[in-house]
């Protein structure tokens, strides 16, 4: 028999079919038995399994192992009624359903093929239609929401495995950061310093402003509640 | 209203424009949409223009002829293949013909964990969460979207390869003949 190595299967069910197709049997005819040593037979040729790979293939044979001792133990008819999942006539109608859709992907490969032959262009800029820009809040609500859907499927398309760094912050760091902000343009508003959205970001942000307040480098105003907040250099 | 029409599917490009938005923008009935749609595809067809009315993934678009494709690949150097790995050909046909269908249902008929390939897909944006499940831990529900149509030259859902109706399996017996008769020619 040749081997052809396990990486080239989408899963247990596919290479089950292709043990079936090798031995030139209908899936309805399988003989459990036969199934079975052939598929432990390759699991075990297959030296370098990978684990995470591997599992479904291991699940797969200790349920035709368990299927296989089924066939062979004397008939007891009166226990063990139906309501199993693990029967040779579920197995066959997996195999069934999921060949029927192994053999769609080749219609779909095809399919995929002669896309390709079209072309079409892309959409037109649309500004180029457009008398004047309109930069009222709508179009920022609008501009949100499409950013916000360009993140979760940034999320999705990220993978599966990262490192996380943490990036470390200093309140004098910012502190002088701060300083240097305001001795360019005199007066801010809070908004304005704050540059990155991350957590740690902001509470040395608040912890250098606090202190700077406290040493009297600077003074907050607020004209008005929920008025911007403004940061001026004392001099 | 025709010439109108052209400008819209070359401004829409490979965004398409569906019949609802042809009755709006140019005030019409569906009927006469159909038919303005239909003069112009065929204006196209019977002056042998190099660009045709394209019905891909439930809107109209303007695209090249398959007749000229070669030249377009003279003019894209090299081959950019770009296909779906099998693994998500085969989830999205399992999608596609289930829909809408959980993950765990997917993993069930592939016998194998697709949680990689189906984030692939809704990158890709051939898969689209819709909904909830009612079963136990009202798992997420996914279906194919229009790009995925579009993707595979269909025009829609009804285009879908026919592939024999799924049977109950409670009744195995009527499944086994079936698929006797169908599959027939693989093995006398």
């Amino acid at each position: 028999m040749d081997y052809i190595s396990i990486d080239n299967f989408e899963g247990p069910l596919d290479l089950l079919l292709h043990l079936v197709k090798e031995s030139n049997i209908d899936i309805c005819d399988i003989k459990i038995e036969e199934i079975t040593d052939k598929y432990l037979d390759y699991i075990k040729h297959e030296d370098n399994l990978n684990i995470n790979i591997s599992s479904s293939y291991l699940i797969m044979a200790s349920e035709l192992m368990y299927l296989k001792s089924k066939s062979l133990l004397p008939k007891n008819n009166v226990e063990e009624e139906t309501d199993e999942e693990l029967t040779r006539e579920n197995l066959v109608n997996r195999l069934l359903e999921y060949k029927k859709y192994k053999e769609l992907t080749e219609t779909f490969r095809e399919m995929e093929q002669s896309r390709k032959e079209i072309f079409i262009k892309g959409p037109e800029k649309y500004s180029n239609y457009v008398e004047e820009h309109r930069s009222n809040e709508e179009s920022v609500d609008v501009l949100i929401e499409a950013f916000k859907k360009f993140l979760e499927r940034k999320e999705k398309d990220r993978p599966l495995e990262t490192t996380i760094t943490r990036k470390e912050y200093s309140v004098n760091v910012r502190k002088n950061s701060i300083k240097n902000i305001l001795r360019k343009k005199g007066k801010v508003t809070l908004d304005e310093l704050i540059e990155e959205d991350s957590k740690p970001y902001l509470v040395v942000t608040f912890l250098g402003i606090l202190e700077m307040v406290k040493e009297k480098d600077i003074t907050i105003l607020q004209n008005k509640n929920f008025e911007q907040i403004l940061i001026e250099l004392r001099s | 209203m025709e010439e109108v029409l052209e400008g819209l599917l070359y401004v829409q490009g490979d965004v398409g424009i569906t019949i609802d938005e042809i009755k709006q923008i140019l005030n019409i009935d569906e009927e006469t949409a159909g038919k303005v749609v239909y003069n112009l595809k065929k204006y196209y067809d019977d002056n042998k223009r190099g660009l045709r009315i394209n019905f891909l993934g439930n809107t109209i678009k303007l695209t090249t002829r398959e007749e000229h494709k070669e030249y377009y690949q003279k003019l894209l150097d090299g081959p950019r293949e770009n296909s779906l790995s099998d693994a998500a050909l085969e989830t999205l046909a399992i999608i596609a013909y289930n829909e809408p269908i959980t993950r765990g249902e997917i993993d069930n008929l592939r016998g194998v964990d697709s949680s990689y390939v189906l984030r692939r897909l809704l990158a890709k944006g051939f898969v689209k969460e819709c909904g909830k499940s009612e079963l136990p831990g009202r798992p997420i529900l996914y279906k194919t979207t229009d790009d995925f149509l579009d993707y595979f030259g269909l025009s829609s859902k009804d285009d879908l390869p026919s592939i024999e109706e799924t049977l109950e399996v409670d009744e195995p017996k009527d499944l086994y003949t079936s698929i006797y008769k169908e599959g027939g020619d693989t093995n006398g």
